[in-house]
């Protein structure tokens, strides 16, 4: 009895395994995988337009002092220029985003050669480290 | 219970049989019909769906943001008010401001992580290194999106953070001045930088946006997908 189980249980999983193996079609396969995805993103974002709605600002007034804030994703820019006072500013404002645009854009290049990986995933770390140390000591300061 | 009841049926026959009406004339079923049956990589996960699901807040941010444009007013003097009545007044308004800055949000977070996924994939190999390149310039065109849409609700916040972000156009070396003036339309934010920036966000960038995606889409479709790590 318990090697009939044992039996079945093998069984099952060679036909999971011939399932897995065999190839996959964009249609039905891949589509119906993208179709759901599709579902999903939307509902995540009917659920979080329900519930956070964007309020409406204060009209402009220039007697009023206003700390500005930009959206999240310029949060590790607005960090950086704080490092580079006075002449060097643009080292901050231009220097860096543009170098940094140019390393994610030569990143195929980068990967070439011995250790190329190595030097690609360093590259890659150094950018996504940026953006998320900065943003979090940006995030950080203004509480 | 069936899963469908016949009025489902004839309804489904009678789009079929509008849609052959359609190809029959227009034929896009046969050319796509090699495309839609390709194999693809057995590896392929749901991590792959990532950069779909970025596309998907594409549209939803085309789609919201038509609908805005009717009652957005991109003036000096209108601005504000309309982004009032647009939330107030407007029969659900808020909510297709609220998709539209969501998706903006979402757009941006999928971007990355689809970004993150190719990269770990290794999939901007040869002969692949064009559509990364095209990538990042989507993602490059996303940000400029973000910044000039930022300062079309025209209140304290978008007035102040934009005056911060161009101010940054005139620390380039020697042009500086003159490109921030050119991005201001001024020497100071004024109404004209708010018609600039309402035109770059509504036309040149998402015109040049869907240029790069229909690249993007159409090197994945002669390239194939890549395959797993």
């Amino acid at each position: 009895m318990g090697e009939q189980k044992k039996d079945k249980k093998f069984q099952s999983d060679y036909l999971l395994e011939m399932i897995r193996k065999k190839d996959k079609k964009f249609y039905p396969d891949y589509l119906s995988e993208i179709i759901f995805a599709i579902l999903i993103s939307v509902e995540i974002l009917i659920i979080l337009a329900l519930l956070y709605y964007p309020s409406i600002g204060r009209q402009i007034d220039f007697t009023r002092p206003f700390q500005p804030k930009p959206e999240w994703y310029f949060l590790w820019l607005y960090q950086l220029v704080k490092y580079f006072p006075g002449k060097s500013a643009f080292i901050g404002t231009v220097a860096i985003p543009v170098v940094s645009v140019l390393l994610l854009l030569l990143i195929p290049y980068i990967d070439r050669g011995r250790n190329g990986r190595l030097k690609a995933i360093a590259a890659g770390s150094i950018l996504l480290l940026m953006f998320f140390i900065l943003t979090l000591l940006s995030v950080l300061q203004s509480y | 219970m069936p899963l469908f009841s016949a009025s489902d049926i004839y309804f489904f026959c009678t789009m079929g049989k509008i849609f052959d009406w359609i190809d029959s004339r227009f034929g896009v079923k046969e050319p796509h019909k090699r495309f839609m049956q390709r194999p693809v990589p057995s590896n392929v996960n749901y991590s792959y769906c990532l950069g779909g699901m970025a596309f998907t807040y594409f549209l939803m941010l085309a789609f919201t943001g038509l609908l805005l444009s009717i009652y957005y007013v991109p003036s000096e003097k209108e601005a504000f008010k309309s982004v009032v009545a647009i939330t107030n007044e407007v029969t659900l308004g808020w909510l297709v401001r609220s998709l539209h800055k969501w998706s903006a949000n979402l757009f941006i977070i999928f971007t990355i992580l689809h970004t993150i996924r190719v990269f770990v994939y290794k999939a901007y190999r040869p002969p692949r290194e064009l559509n990364w390149m095209a990538g990042v310039l989507g993602f490059v065109i996303a940000m400029a999106s973000g910044f000039t849409g930022y300062l079309l609700p025209w209140d304290q916040k978008a007035y102040w953070a934009t005056e911060v972000g161009t101010s940054m156009f005139g620390t380039v070396p020697l042009i500086g001045d003159y490109l921030m003036y050119a991005v201001r339309g001024g020497l100071d934010i004024n109404g004209t930088t708010l018609i600039r920036f309402y035109s770059f966000h509504v036309l040149y960038l998402p015109v040049s946006m869907a240029v790069i995606l229909w690249a993007h889409f159409h090197m994945v479709k002669k390239q194939g997908i890549a395959g797993g790590l």
